[in-house]
């Protein structure tokens, strides 16, 4: 991993069509060290942040500037199962980037992808079929793709959907792990819970509504901008818990 | 041995052997990119929107593989106007041009330019009469197959696996779709001589579809749907010499009936390993 990571972004508007703006007004800095839970309701706008700061969607205003390689782990939901790939397959294209057309895979970036499935705890499936994987290895090979990618920047969309208590307690571990090397982790969720772990917390819902350390920052009314009536607000203590019904909708 | 012998010391035996090993190889390779794609449909109706620029070849003057070319061009052109512009699904509009094609290609034929008994041909093919025109394309469409694999299997292979996370691996995704949308329709039309417009999956989609029964692996999948798509080719040409078939259709029913053994065989391991 080289230079500092960092993301930096102001004022971001981004649309997928001219005139239909899916997400506006949102300003944060993220530095070296720092995972942010990106919290919002579907069609909230958390994808559309994170094709922005890809660079795969061009902001419509402000900017939105990354510093360091940045790789996308997606949802494990949205990757066809039924490929003939192994997990080992999957962790390599991650290295895809940096092979010529002409050439195989280097024998190097062979050994780093091992490495990297050692990392996530799946040296010994890496020769298991991707589809014959849990949801929550699936979910790690797929980051383990992005370390072999050596991304010093992680965008994680949903990695807590469709995954077990254990896995999921696996993959805090490991993002835990790759924070305190000093990348910066953007981690997509609608969990609130999820989203206390974390070092910041952004709220989005078609614009931001708030930012910064989750304990100040999830407050009841920034839940209510967050969810708007979709929320049922329960009184655990001194904590706001958000129950959202689920849909599925993509309104992009 | 000598029903193995007899038929391919024939000239006209031996070009069709050779035109059905260049087309397994395209067939197979690309089989393979089109399966896993899920473009199988598709590529068997881009075959038959062929027919109605086969028609119109003779008469018009113009190259046969030119006007299937043209034909399958606007096939693509329509569907993709057809499905941004509205509510239609891909694969209802598919199913809607690829019927219009058909029955615009059986009017030309026989009440616009009487085409009489050449329809056959065009419909199931020839692959006892093929020219040295038809042998080169099918070469040609075999060295792009394998050129295209080597060069852009990675990429149609991240595509398809997760087509929102490839473009973030620096793989030129839209890039290799539309690479991929070319060979198709080249090597469709290299097909076409052999199998004609309505048997085009005999080579592009069974052998393919039959190998992943078989292998979980790429490279198996690859090498799996080459073997097959040439065991079929060169077993159906024996069967139409001995038995006087078309040749066309008996490869066609033996890759059905190739691949209904195998799915059958993998039932039976399945419940076998259920129980």
């Amino acid at each position: 991993m080289s230079a500092t990571a960092a993301i930096d972004v102001r004022d971001l508007s981004a649309a997928y069509r001219a005139g239909a703006v899916a997400l506006r007004d949102v300003t944060f800095t993220a530095t070296a060290g720092q995972a942010v839970a990106v919290l919002g309701p579907n069609g909230g706008g958390k994808t559309t942040l994170f094709r922005a700061l890809l660079g795969e969607l061009p902001a419509a205003t402000g900017s939105a500037a990354v510093q360091g390689a940045i790789a996308y782990v997606p949802q494990t939901e949205r990757s066809r199962l039924d490929f003939p790939v192994s997990a080992l397959d999957v962790a390599l294209m991650g290295a895809y980037a940096r092979t010529p057309w002409f050439r195989r895979v280097a024998t190097r970036d062979r050994a780093i992808a091992r490495a990297a499935l050692a990392r996530v705890g799946l040296a010994e499936r890496a020769n298991a079929r991707f589809g014959a994987l849990s949801g929550g290895q699936r979910q790690r090979v797929l980051i383990a793709r992005a370390l072999v990618q050596d991304a010093a920047v992680l965008l994680l969309d949903e990695p807590f959907a469709g995954v077990d208590r254990t896995s999921e307690e696996a993959i805090v571990a490991i993002l835990d792990e790759l924070r305190a090397e000093g990348r910066v982790l953007l981690i997509a969720t609608h969990d609130v819970e999820q989203a206390r772990h974390w070092d910041r917390v952004l709220c989005l819902a078609g614009a931001q509504i708030a930012y910064g350390p989750p304990a100040e920052t999830l407050t009841n009314a920034v839940l209510e901008g967050t969810y708007g009536e979709e929320i049922v607000m329960l009184d655990c203590g001194h904590r706001a818990v958000a129950i959202q019904h689920h849909s599925h909708s993509h309104a992009h | 041995m000598r029903w193995l012998t007899d038929p391919l010391a024939i000239p006209f035996m031996q070009r069709a052997v050779l035109a059905t090993l260049l087309l397994a190889v395209a067939g197979g390779l690309l089989g393979t990119w089109i399966v896993l794609r899920r473009l199988a449909f598709f590529a068997h109706a881009a075959g038959s929107a062929t027919f109605p620029g086969l028609v119109v070849a003779g008469p018009w003057g113009i190259a046969a593989p030119l006007a299937a070319l043209g034909a399958g061009l606007g096939f693509a052109g329509l569907l993709s106007r057809i499905t941004r512009r509205g509510p239609t699904s891909a694969d209802a509009a598919t199913g809607l041009l690829l019927t219009a094609a058909l029955a615009l290609g059986v009017i030309l034929a026989s009440d616009v330019y009487e085409s009489g008994t050449g329809v056959d041909r065009l419909l199931f093919g020839t692959l006892l009469g093929l020219g040295d025109g038809d042998i080169a394309l099918a070469a040609a469409a075999a060295v792009a197959a394998l050129l295209a694999t080597a060069a852009l299997g990675r990429t149609w292979l991240a595509t398809g696996f997760d087509p929102a996370g490839a473009p973030a691996l620096g793989v030129r995704a839209a890039h290799g779709d539309r690479l991929l949308l070319v060979l198709l329709a080249l090597t469709v039309v290299a097909v076409l001589p052999a199998v004609g417009a309505l048997l085009v999956s005999t080579l592009l989609v069974l052998p393919a579809a039959t190998a992943r029964l078989l292998t979980g692996s790429l490279r198996g999948l690859l090498g799996t749907a080459v073997a097959l798509a040439a065991a079929e080719g060169v077993g159906g040409l024996l069967l139409a010499y001995h038995l006087d078939l078309p040749p066309g259709p008996a490869i066609a029913v033996l890759g059905g009936g190739l691949f209904a053994l195998v799915a059958l065989a993998d039932a039976v391991r399945v419940r076998a390993v259920a129980r």
